[in-house]
């Protein structure tokens, strides 16, 4: 379990990174011919969205790890990734709204790859509620466990079901290759290394957090007893 | 005793105690009831809904109803204590899911056979299809409702708000099921032949399955106390 003590060498990186991908964006990467400047959000949002769902990726075999192991380890990363994942995919969702607003004239459409994220959104917001209504620990991990399992499940029902409505969302990497300039490719990869080493330095800092949290919660039982 | 006749016993004590105090089947049917009322008032005057709005209509009403059903099978058990008897009998976690989902099925089907008439009455002369065209896709909504709803009301009774977990859990979750009823709905409401609705129809299907074996699977971990 990694202390609070150690050098941060994570947020370090990340804070280089960061930079240096809005760097990327806004002085290499070209214009979009038709979109213009507005086409800079995907670099954002398509890191985001990869983001957000490796954190329900994270959350679902953490939740499977704790469920077999039972140890506090694996409740303390699930926690971490679904609070995570929650947070990113808000993102995802109003860096989106922003770019179908001036594209598509609307802020909202029932796409599936929208209607998945969204659901995702709402079933990742709920375990936090479910979190947040359980006291005792043990009983909080497997709940939130069993969720973010099931929750993981749905997803690819979700996007069978909503695939039934004719998608509009770009599809730029697709098995015939990457449809895009290698200015905008390089853009694209830096973006997405920075936020995923955005994205470990956050959940090492929150699953200390909770080990912390939890060394404290023993430490005053023992002093109580 | 082999497992079947465990399933079937705790199946025929629910249904038993539920039909004996009729509680929750009557708030579900007077609730889902009450429900359609207001809908068809919120609808005016003239009364102009057409297929699509009715089916939206229709499933408002009976999910609503039946996560009233749902959150007492295991709120009851929890009341007195009966979780914990029956954890310790000899009956696996996995027969107690099958038999409460069975449950919740049958309450389902119970309340529908009030709901649906009630929504035929006030809105029924709108559309061209009959409730016959409807039962498959209410049969389907109830598989992926009662399994998942077993699962989630077995969580929710371990909280301190069961009542407002239960719907804020599961209706993310039924989300997709609850569309493509939706569409299926609209569809047979229009009185389309139910292979044309084939499209919603098979996810439904597949919805059913996954949540039946994600359930029975999970159950064991909601429902055990360590």
């Amino acid at each position: 379990m990694p202390g609070l003590n150690r050098p941060a060498l994570l947020p370090a990186l990340a804070g280089l990174l960061i930079p240096l991908a809005i760097g990327m964006i806004f002085f290499y990467a070209p214009l979009e011919r038709t979109m213009g400047i507005i086409q800079k959000i995907f670099y954002l949002h398509l890191s985001l969205a990869a983001t957000a769902f490796l954190s329900f990726f994270v959350a679902c075999i953490s939740g499977i790890m704790y469920l077999l192991r039972r140890q506090r380890i694996w409740d303390a990363r699930l926690a971490a990734s679904i609070e995570i994942g929650v947070v990113l995919t808000t993102l995802v969702l109003i860096s989106g709204s922003l770019w179908g607003r001036p594209i598509w004239n609307t802020w909202w459409t029932w796409d599936p790859r929208l209607t998945t994220s969204l659901i995702l959104w709402f079933i990742f917001a709920s375990c936090l509620i479910l979190r947040s209504a359980v006291d005792e620990e043990g009983r909080r991990a497997r709940f939130s466990a069993v969720m973010a399992i099931i929750g993981f499940v749905d997803v690819p029902i979700v996007f069978l079901s909503a695939r039934l409505w004719r998608s509009i969302h770009p599809t730029v990497i697709r098995s015939e290759g990457i449809g895009l300039e290698p200015a905008m490719l390089v853009t694209l990869l830096i973006s997405i290394l920075a936020m995923l080493v955005f994205w470990a330095a956050l959940f090492r800092l929150r699953c200390a957090q909770y080990h912390q949290e939890n060394r404290l919660r023993d430490l005053q039982q023992q002093l109580q007893h | 005793m082999n497992s079947l006749r465990q399933i079937l016993f705790l199946f025929g004590k629910d249904l038993r105690i539920e039909l004996r105090k009729k509680e929750s089947l009557v708030s579900m049917a007077f609730f889902g009831a009450l429900l359609l009322v207001i809908l068809n008032i919120a609808a005016g005057v003239d009364n102009q809904v057409d297929a699509d709005a009715g089916a939206g209509i229709l499933w408002v009403a009976v999910i609503f109803s039946a996560v009233l059903g749902l959150g007492r099978v295991f709120a009851r058990e929890k009341e007195n204590g009966c979780v914990a008897a029956l954890l310790l009998s000899p009956v696996a976690p996995g027969e107690i899911f099958i038999a409460k989902a069975l449950v919740n099925f049958i309450l389902m089907i119970l309340a529908q056979l009030v709901l649906v008439p009630i929504f035929f009455v006030l809105f029924g002369s709108n559309f061209s299809g009959g409730p016959v065209a409807l039962l498959p896709i209410l049969l389907l909504v109830n598989l992926g409702f009662s399994t998942a709803g077993t699962l989630i009301s077995a969580i929710s009774a371990g909280t301190r708000r069961n009542e407002v977990l239960l719907p804020i859990l599961l209706f993310p979750l039924l989300l997709p099921l609850t569309a493509l009823a939706i569409k299926a709905t609209a569809g047979a409401l229009a009185a389309r032949p139910l292979f044309e609705l084939r499209d919603q129809i098979e996810p439904m299907i597949a919805f059913g399955l996954i949540f039946s074996a994600a359930g029975y699977l999970l159950f064991p971990f909601a429902i055990r106390e360590d």
